[in-house]
C-alpha cells in the first residue's frame, strides 16, 4: 500500500519513529505474554512494557568509573537510531517503505548489525568483567550468524532478481509463498532471526545466570531504556523482513499484523522449548549446520533458475 | 597469580543472579576457560549454634529447624534424635513413621525445587516453571498434614505433633500419583532433550576415587557410583523396616546427578506409599524430661543433600551445653573448586547448582585466622575491635 | 536426536488456564490444620506458664490479675510469633489454638500487633496498670 506522507512525518511519527517505538513495545508485550502462556503462567498486562520504559527513563543513570563518558552516553542513542533507520527501508505495517532504493537490503541489514555492534562496544567500554565477557560473546555471535542469515535472505532476493526490499515485497506478493518454495532458507532465516535478536536459546551474550546481563550490566536508566527500545524495534523489523521475504509479502496493514504475529507465535514457542546453548555450541551450530544449509539452499535456487532458463 | 595479567577474575557473588543466597566465588578465566576457582562463605552466618546455648531444649527445636528452609525437617529430626538418645527415650513406631513420611515428602520437594533451579541456571526456563508448578502439589500436601508450607514443625521432643488420618492418607496417595507421573516426564526430558544434554553431559565428571578423595557426599557422590546413604548404612527412624534402595549412577557428571536425584524422588514416593499402607500403631508423643541428663550424642540423618551430622552435648540442665551442626553442602564445595578448572565459564552456574548447595546450612562455624592475643577464645569486645580494624 | 521434548506440554498450556492463583482476587480455602493466629481461652487456664517457657520467640506473656481465682490476661505479640504450635502442645488443658482462618496478618503499623486475651474487666485493669506504669517512667523500647 502506498502512503503519501512527508518524509519527516514518516521518520518521526508514522509509520516510523514514535509509531515504530510504540509497536516495538506492543510486540515485546506479545512476546512476553506468549512465552508466559506457553509456560502455564499469566504473563504481563498490556501496559507493562510502557511502564517499564517510563520507569527506566525516570531512573538515575549511573556512569561507572573508568569508562569513556562520551561513548557511554552516545552508544545507546546510536543503537536506537540505527534500528529506527532500518525501519525506513522495510515495508512497515504493509505500507511502501519510505526510502527505497537499489541495494537497500544490505543497508537495512547493516543498520541492524550496527545495533549489535554498539551493544558489543558498550560492553567493551565498561571495565566490569561481566560486560567484557558479554561483549566478547555478542561479537562472537555476530560473526557466526551473519553469514547464514544473509544467505538465507539472499534466496528470495535471487528469486526476485533484485536487492531492493520493496521490489522483493511485490515479487513475493505475486508469486507462491517462498516459505514453500525455499523451505530450508525459511528455517535458516527464522533461526537466524533468533540469533540476531539474542533470543533464547541463543541468549548466551546476555545469559542472566552466568554474566548478570552481559554487555548491558552497567547500564541503567536512560541508556538501558534506549537499548531495550532498540532491541524491540529490531524485533519488529526482523519479523517484517522474514514475513516479507518468505510469507508472501506484506500488501496492507492487516496482512502485516497477521503474518508477523504468526511468526511471533512460532518464535515464542521456539524460545521456550530449548535450553540455552553455550557460546561455543552456538558458533559450532551456525558455522556447521547453519552455513551448510544456507549454501545448500542457495545452490538449489541457482540450479533451479538455470533449469528454468534452459527449459 | 600476580604475573598473569591476561587472565581476569569473574566474581560470582556475593550478589549474582546465579546464586539464590550470598557466597563469594572467584573464577580466574582465560577467555571462556576457567583456570582457577576460590570460594568465600560466611555471608549467611547467623550465630545459630551460639544461640542454641541460650535457649532451652524445646526452644532449640524450632531454632534448629530454621537453619534451612528446604531441609528444615531433617534438621529438626536430627536434633530430636540426638536429644532423645541423651534422655534415653524411645518414641513410638507411629511417631517414627510420621517423621519418616514428612522427611521423604520433604526430599521430594527439595529435589523438585533443585530440578527447577538447575534448569533455570542452564537457561531452560520452561522446565523450571513446570517443575515448580508441580512442586506446589507436594507443598500443598505438606500444608494439609502440618499446617505450614515451609517450616513444618512436625517434631516434638518425644514424638510428633499431628497424626495422619486415613482421609489424609488418601489425599497423599492422590498427590503422589500426580508427582510420579510428572517426574517420569521430567526424567524423559532430562534424558532425551539434546539441548539439555549438551549442557549437562560430560560437565564436571569425577570418578568414584576422585569423589572419595574430595570428600563428596550425598547425591553428588552417588552420581559417581559411591553407594553411601545413611538411611541404609546407619538406619534411623523406621528405615530398617521400610528400607530404601540406594540410587547410584556411573557417569559421575552433571547429567548423572540429575538422574540420581530424580530416581531418589521415585524411591521416596515408593517408600511413602509403603509406609502409608502399613502405618504402625502407637501414640504420638512420649513423656520427655525437662532436664536432659548430661552426656554427648551424635545423630546422623540423610538430608536431601547428603549426610547431616548433629553433635549434642548436655550438662544436665535445661539448656544444651553445645550443639554442633555439620551440614552436607559444606563437604561438596571442594568438588566444585576442583572440577571447575578446565571448564567453560558458561558451565559454572550449573556446576555450582549441581551439588545442590544450601548456603544457609553451610555457614555454621567461624574460623579465626589471626588472633591478637589469645586465638582460642575471643570476647565480644575483641571481635568488635577486629572488625573495626579490618574495615578501616 | 530429540529436541524440544517439552513441546507437547508447551503447546497444550497455550489453551489451558494459567496455573497461577490470582490472589488476592481469588482465595483458596486454607487447609484445616493451617497454623494461623493464636487464640487463648482463659476458661481452663491454671497459670502453669509452661506455654510461656516453651515459646521459642517470647511471643506470649501471662499477666496475673488474681492468682487465687485464676484470673489471667495473656499478652500475645503477633509479630514475634513463629506459628510453631509448641504452646498449643505444651498446654495440658487445651487453652490455646492456632486459627486456620485468621492468617492474613501483614499490617502497616505495630500498634495492633500486641493483643490481649482474657475477660474484659481483666484486660481493662491490665491496660490501666500499664498506662500508669508508662506515665511514671519513660517508655522503654519493647525487647
Amino acid at each position: 500500500m502506498n502512503l503519501s506522507l512527508h518524509p519527516i512525518l514518516v521518520l518521526l511519527i508514522f509509520p516510523g519513529g514514535l509509531f515504530l517505538l510504540a509497536s516495538g513495545l506492543v510486540y515485546q508485550w506479545a512476546d512476553r505474554k506468549l512465552i508466559a502462556r506457553f509456560q502455564n503462567r499469566v504473563g504481563p498486562r498490556f501496559i507493562q512494557p510502557l511502564a517499564d520504559t517510563v520507569k527506566l527513563l525516570a531512573k538515575e543513570e549511573i556512569i561507572p568509573a573508568g569508562v569513556h563518558k562520551g561513548l557511554f552516553i552516545v552508544l545507546p542513542v546510536i543503537a536506537l537510531a540505527a534500528a529506527l533507520t532500518a525501519g525506513l527501508n522495510v515495508p512497515l505495517f504493509g505500507f511502501q517503505p519510505a526510502a527505497s532504493f537499489r541495494g537497500d537490503l544490505i543497508i537495512a541489514l547493516y543498520a541492524l548489525s550496527v545495533l549489535t555492534l554498539t551493544m558489543g562496544l558498550a560492553g567493551a567500554n565498561t571495565v566490569s568483567s561481566f560486560s567484557l565477557i558479554g561483549a566478547t560473546r555478542t561479537l562472537t555471535q555476530l560473526f557466526s550468524y551473519e553469514a547464514p542469515f544473509l544467505l538465507a535472505l539472499l534466496g528470495p532476493a535471487i528469486a526476485a532478481g533484485t536487492w531492493q526490499i520493496s521490489k522483493i515485497n511485490d515479487y513475493a506478493g505475486q508469486n507462491i509463498w517462498l516459505m514453500l518454495a525455499q523451505p530450508i532458507g525459511f528455517v535458516v532465516s527464522l533461526i537466524g532471526l533468533m540469533g540476531k535478536l539474542e533470543l533464547p536459546p541463543f541468549d548466551a551474550p546476555e545469559a542472566e545466570t552466568e554474566i548478570v546481563a552481559g554487555a548491558m550490566t552497567e547500564y541503567s536508566g536512560r541508556g538501558y531504556a534506549l537499548f531495550r527500545l532498540g532491541k524491540d524495534v529490531e524485533l519488529v523489523i526482523g519479523l517484517t523482513l522474514v514475513a516479507t521475504f518468505y510469507l508472501g509479502g506484506l500488501a496492507n496493514p492487516l496482512q502485516f499484523v497477521i503474518k508477523t504475529m504468526a511468526l511471533l507465535l512460532v518464535l515464542a514457542l521456539l524460545q521456550t522449548a530449548f535450553a540455552r546453548l553455550r557460546i561455543d555450541q552456538t558458533v559450532g551450530l551456525w558455522w556447521r549446520a547453519g552455513a551448510l544449509l544456507a549454501v545448500v539452499q542457495l545452490i538449489a535456487i541457482i540450479v533451479g533458475r538455470y533449469l528454468t532458463t534452459v527449459f | 597469580m600476580s604475573a598473569d595479567i591476561n587472565k581476569f577474575v569473574i566474581p560470582i557473588g556475593p550478589q549474582h543472579p546465579a546464586l539464590k543466597e550470598p557466597a563469594n566465588f572467584e573464577f580466574w578465566v582465560d577467555g571462556e576457560i576457567v583456570t582457577g576457582a576460590s570460594v568465600r562463605l560466611g555471608y549467611v552466618h547467623r550465630g545459630i549454634e551460639k544461640g542454641a546455648e541460650a535457649r532451652t531444649w524445646v526452644q532449640n527445636l524450632y531454632l534448629m529447624e530454621r537453619i534451612c528452609g528446604i531441609c528444615s525437617h531433617v534438621h529438626a529430626t536430627a536434633y530430636t534424635l540426638g536429644v532423645e538418645k541423651l534422655a534415653g527415650v524411645q518414641v513410638s513406631p507411629r511417631a517414627n513413621a510420621i517423621r519418616q513420611i514428612m522427611g521423604e515428602l520433604e526430599r521430594i520437594h527439595s529435589h523438585m525445587l533443585w530440578l527447577g533451579v538447575a534448569a533455570h541456571e542452564g537457561g531452560f526456563d520452561s522446565l523450571f516453571m513446570y517443575s515448580w508448578r508441580d512442586r506446589e502439589t507436594v507443598m500443598d500436601l505438606l500444608e494439609k498434614i502440618s499446617g505450614n508450607k515451609v517450616h513444618y514443625s512436625a517434631n516434638l521432643l518425644g514424638g510428633v505433633k499431628f497424626d495422619i488420618t486415613p482421609e489424609l492418607a488418601a489425599e497423599i496417595h492422590k498427590g503422589l500419583e500426580f508427582l510420579d507421573e510428572r517426574n517420569r516426564f521430567y526424567l524423559k526430558v532430562v534424558n532425551q532433550d539434546e539441548t539439555f544434554i549438551g549442557r549437562t553431559r560430560g560437565i564436571g565428571t569425577m570418578n568414584a576415587e576422585r569423589a572419595n578423595f574430595l570428600g563428596a557426599i550425598g547425591p553428588t557422590a552417588r552420581a559417581s557410583g559411591i553407594a553411601h546413604d545413611i538411611r541404609v548404612d546407619a538406619p534411623y527412624l523406621n528405615y530398617s523396616e521400610f528400607p530404601i534402595k540406594v540410587q547410584t549412577h556411573t557417569s559421575g557428571d552433571l547429567h548423572g546427578r540429575f538422574i540420581v536425584r530424580i530416581n531418589e524422588t521415585f524411591e521416596s514416593i515408593r517408600v511413602i506409599r509403603e509406609i502409608l499402607d502399613h502405618m504402625p500403631p502407637g501414640e504420638l508423643t512420649v513423656r520427655m524430661p525437662r532436664r536432659i541428663p548430661a552426656g554427648e550424642a551424635v545423630s546422623r540423618v540423610e538430608a536431601p543433600r547428603g549426610e547431616l551430622l548433629y553433635f549434642v552435648a548436655s550438662n544436665g540442665t535445661d539448656k544444651p551445653e553445645r550443639v554442633k551442626v555439620r551440614t552436607p553442602s559444606l563437604c561438596n564445595w571442594s568438588t566444585v573448586l576442583s572440577l571447575a578448572i578446565g571448564l567453560r565459564l558458561a558451565d559454572m552456574p550449573m556446576l555450582l547448582t549441581g551439588i545442590d548447595p544450601c548456603f544457609s546450612c553451610n555457614d555454621r562455624s567461624v574460623s579465626v585466622k589471626r588472633g591478637t592475643q589469645d586465638p582460642s577464645v575471643w570476647s565480644w569486645e575483641k571481635l568488635r575491635q577486629y572488625g573495626i580494624e579490618y574495615y578501616r | 536426536m530429540p529436541i524440544g521434548t517439552m513441546m507437547s506440554d508447551l503447546v497444550r498450556s497455550l489453551f489451558k488456564k494459567p496455573a497461577t492463583e490470582l490472589y488476592p482476587y481469588v482465595k483458596k480455602p486454607a487447609p484445616a490444620r493451617l497454623r494461623g493466629k493464636l487464640t487463648w481461652n482463659p476458661e481452663n487456664c491454671s497459670g502453669c506458664q509452661l506455654c510461656i517457657k516453651d515459646c521459642p520467640s517470647n511471643a506470649i506473656d501471662l499477666v496475673t490479675v488474681d492468682k487465687a481465682t485464676k484470673q489471667f490476661v495473656m499478652r500475645y505479640h503477633v509479630d514475634h510469633c513463629i506459628y510453631c504450635a509448641q504452646c498449643v502442645v505444651s498446654c495440658r488443658f487445651g487453652c490455646l489454638a492456632l486459627s486456620n482462618e485468621d492468617w492474613e496478618l501483614a499490617i502497616g503499623n505495630k500498634e495492633p500487633l500486641g493483643i490481649f486475651y482474657g475477660k474484659e474487666e481483666n484486660i481493662a485493669r491490665v491496660l490501666e496498670q500499664l498506662a500508669q506504669a508508662g506515665a511514671e517512667q519513660p517508655a522503654v523500647p519493647e525487647e
